[in-house]
């Protein structure tokens, strides 16, 4: 039923997507594809894959704490379904990133016009490691951070 | 997918709960299928879009989202994603 709403539009970008999603959004993993891959090193606190792929996305790795409320739990006894929410007053874009998992990114979104910046999702943390959210306040970069514990990892195991 | 869409004061809150096995690479390696997962979600009311998120492998299998946004009752959402495969899918829902 997609496709054939879709042909009806007729229009020239037919080409690039099949998706019902709207022509001017921006999906990251189209314009950015190579932020997904920024890995994470296999070491205990080290938060460096989280500041590489922060640059990416952001162009500028000058992060000021506050401005943003972080929710994650303290403990996550399931690494599948861990639970995070952020939220903050106005952003042009967020992204969200971990230390846990072989790449850094987890999302990132662009607050449209009449959006507002509560949002929640569930993640998959590999092990315990550091939740970061990162915000961009009229070019201005904020975030805060959270270490999970996570007692069963849910990237497979 | 499964929405709740709900209106007070001109803030409307949105729970949705989307259907995808989010086979991330190691996950797809290990069971000998190809990765598989939602990379880009978008929620749109009268055709503008009031939410907007590129995702990756680590989000939940089953991705539940939250979000917020200016709005009222009455209102047409319709929220929709498509996958590493380009594989799309679509709901409606009246905001409440």
């Amino acid at each position: 039923m997609q496709r054939r709403k879709f042909l009806g539009l007729g229009l020239g970008v037919a080409a690039i997507s099949l998706a019902p999603v709207t022509a001017m959004a921006k999906n990251y993993r189209k314009e950015m594809p190579k932020v997904w891959s920024i890995k994470n090193k296999d070491v205990e606190n080290d938060l460096s894959g989280i500041n590489e792929a922060i640059k990416a996305v952001f162009g500028s790795d000058k992060v000021e704490d506050g401005n943003v409320k972080l929710k994650a739990p303290d403990i996550a006894e399931n690494g599948a379904v861990v639970p995070v929410s952020f939220k903050l007053e106005k952003a042009s874009k967020v992204a969200l990133f971990q230390s846990a998992n072989p790449e850094s990114l987890v999302a990132v979104w662009d607050i449209p016009e009449g959006g507002i910046p509560d949002y929640g999702v569930r993640i998959k943390m590999a092990k315990t490691g550091t939740v970061v959210v990162v915000a961009d306040v009229d070019g201005k970069l904020y975030k805060a951070s959270k270490v999970v514990k996570v007692t069963a990892g849910g990237c497979g195991g | 997918m499964r929405i709740k869409a709900k209106a007070k004061d001109g803030v409307v809150s949105v729970k949705a709960g989307l259907k995808h096995e989010m086979l991330s690479y190691d996950i797809a390696k290990k069971k000998g299928k190809d990765a598989n997962f939602i990379v880009f979600i978008e929620a749109k009311v009268d055709g503008k879009p009031v939410y907007e998120a590129s995702t990756s492998q680590f989000l939940s299998k089953n991705p539940f989202i939250k979000f917020k946004f200016k709005g009222e009752s009455g209102k047409e959402l319709e929220i929709s994603w498509i996958d590493l495969k380009g594989e799309t899918k679509s709901k409606k829902a009246k905001i409440k």
